[in-house]
């Protein structure tokens, strides 16, 4: 019997077939096709080999240059400037106790992030709109001109923060919501006992248990830093701001998609998935040495 | 005695921590109202008569008169019903075949007995952390014959890896005992996954079931590079189209929608909050059923760590 449950149960992989196709056509076949970033891709016939041709033309180009440099101060905006809000979010809404407004604002928060990047874009255009939108009435009942977000340069990139916070806020705070939730409430009350303030408190407990979660969270968007969210990006920009927002991931679908420059726009990714590995790989073995838990 | 304590400890507590807990609220509300006031602004205007959709304001949230002129319009519009109904069909495909692969893959790489386990999950984990170029990717897509087809879009993250652990960790917790009584009996894998596995795994199924599906329901972006076809378009491309690029041509000019007198009536940024209400209805609607499902179960685990 021993022996018996031992033996290995080829039929098991008819039930994983349908995945590894799918693994095969669009991940491992379309990964390995990556090496025509080292080619010039022809339609027919083969691929010469021409090195780092595409990617000694990638670094010479200077919107290319242009597109990392937007790439990493959006990613800086919605992972840095970000982090802080969901923590102030939870840490609040913890202290609300009535659990009908609990549950409100629970629910109405944790909404758009469900909602496609393509309506809330058309949500904020909206929104921002000069001639009828809701901030620019804002901005008339104070006696101020009206200001068109969405064109200005100066103002895109925080349209985008503005956006991904109204999006993710809510539901981004529910994992500090849990570990909040999760703290024992025998620690508040010994230290009411002691006579602790609200600031004692937050300073002694709260944070110290927050901060296992917060470290995993923070290593984890590390990870991701070069995608800085494509989606958002591809549907907020236009032709007067794309200089400014025009990231990686947009790029790449631009230069591929849209002109056709097959290997070039592969030589792109290839580097922003190198870079990516890195940084996934630290991000994991970070998270792992610091929490005992990693990616995988 | 009991009581006496509760009030003394109300006493104690309050002005100092309940004037915070109140600034607390009412900040949180604020940010509720920043939620709400741009998606009832749009159905605001999207109901609004068409004589007087001017005096819809950027922060008016309730419609001004009613009329439901803007959705006969588009629900007469050949494109945009076709989209409708396309964007369920990937839904709904999509979505169940998500599920029957992801659960089959997860029970096979959950039990022991499969070979070559190793392998399958550094395979797991490579899918995960390697991303294959946008390219590459179309160009399989292309050299397999998917092209201006709906299945392109349906098979594009036909396993989302990141669920497929979510569910390998889900079976795994389920005693073996249970798995093995069954296998003695003479029960086939597939046996055992349809009538042991699923149905102690059916919150789990719910929670993905639930995600995949607002991910298809949302999906533009492979619809747009993978369909020519503007009538196999989904909701979501339409509504870029429509509303992200302004591009009202897309939407009004296709075909004989509507009187010319009728278009004239009609303004513009209400067709295209409706397009976006209509777009948001269904999210809507499952949106009780993710918050049951999955909101809890994250307080709840959170909870019990």
């Amino acid at each position: 019997m021993a022996e018996l449950s031992k033996r290995k149960d080829w039929t098991l992989l008819i039930l994983l077939t349908p995945a590894l196709i799918y693994f095969l056509v669009y991940h491992l076949i379309p990964i390995a096709g990556m090496v025509m970033a080292f080619q010039d891709y022809r339609f027919v016939g083969k691929s010469p080999f021409v090195g780092l041709k595409h990617f000694k033309m990638l670094f010479a180009s200077p919107a290319f240059l242009q597109v990392l440099v937007n790439t990493l101060i959006i990613s800086f905006m919605k992972i840095v400037l970000f982090f802080p809000l969901p923590i102030i979010f939870a840490l609040m809404l913890n202290e609300v106790r009535t659990s009908f407004l609990r549950k409100f604002i629970q629910s109405t928060t944790y909404l758009p992030h469900f909602l496609s990047w393509v309506v809330i874009a058309g949500i904020w255009i909206a929104f921002l709109s000069p001639s009828s939108g809701g901030v620019n009435q804002l901005r008339g009942i104070f006696g101020l001109p009206p200001r068109d977000y969405m064109t200005d340069k100066s103002a895109i990139r925080w349209v985008l923060f503005a956006s991904e916070t109204w999006r993710s806020l809510g539901w981004d705070s529910i994992i500090y919501l849990a570990a909040l939730t999760s703290i024992s409430p025998s620690l508040y009350e010994s230290a009411d006992l002691d006579g602790a303030g609200a600031l004692q408190k937050m300073r002694f407990i709260t944070l110290p248990e927050l901060l296992p979660t917060m470290v995993t969270v923070f290593i984890l968007n590390m990870g991701f830093f070069l995608n800085a969210g494509f989606d958002q990006v591809f549907n907020m920009m236009n032709d007067s701001v794309i200089s400014v927002v025009d990231i990686l991931d947009t790029y790449v679908y631009r230069i591929g998609l849209l002109n056709m420059q097959y290997s070039f726009s592969t030589a792109a990714s290839l580097f922003k998935g190198a870079i990516g590995l890195v940084l996934i790989l630290a991000a994991h073995q970070g998270s792992r040495k610091i929490t005992g838990k990693g990616l995988w | 005695m009991v009581k006496n304590v509760s009030t003394t400890r109300k006493v104690r507590t309050p002005a100092s921590e309940l004037f915070w807990r109140w600034c607390f609220i009412a900040l949180l509300l604020c940010t509720c109202v920043i939620v709400l006031v741009p998606l009832l602004n749009l159905l605001a205007l999207s109901l609004s008569d068409p004589s007087r959709v001017s005096e819809v304001r950027g922060l008016t949230v309730f419609p001004k008169g009613f009329s439901l002129i803007n959705y006969k319009v588009l629900l007469a519009n050949p494109l945009f019903m076709r989209s409708i109904l396309n964007s369920v069909y990937i839904t709904v495909v999509g979505t169940s075949l998500n599920l029957l692969v992801t659960s089959m893959a997860a029970f096979a790489l959950t039990r022991p007995k499969l070979p070559f386990k190793r392998f399958f999950m550094v395979l797991i984990i490579v899918v995960m952390i390697l991303e294959p170029a946008l390219v590459t990717e179309y160009l399989v897509v292309k050299k397999i014959g998917l092209m201006n087809s709906l299945w392109a879009v349906i098979l594009y993250k036909a396993v989302n890896v990141y669920y497929l652990i979510i569910l390998m960790r889900y079976f795994e917790e389920i005693p073996p005992s249970l798995v093995e009584a069954a296998q003695v009996d003479g029960a086939s894998n597939m046996t055992v996954l349809r009538s042991i596995v699923l149905p102690l795994s059916k919150p789990a199924l719910a929670t993905l079931g639930l995600f995949y599906g607002v991910f298809h329901w949302n999906e533009y972006f492979r619809a747009s590079i993978y369909l020519t076809d503007p009538m196999k378009y989904p909701l979501q491309l339409i509504l870029r189209q429509f509303v992200v690029l302004d591009d009202t041509a897309s939407l009004i000019g296709s075909g004989a929608l509507f009187s010319y007198d009728e278009a004239a009536r009609l303004s513009y940024s209400a067709l295209q909050a409706s397009t976006i209400v209509v777009a948001i209805l269904p999210v809507l609607i499952v949106y009780p059923l993710i918050l049951k499902y999955y909101a809890r179960g994250v307080m709840e685990g959170g909870v019990k760590e």
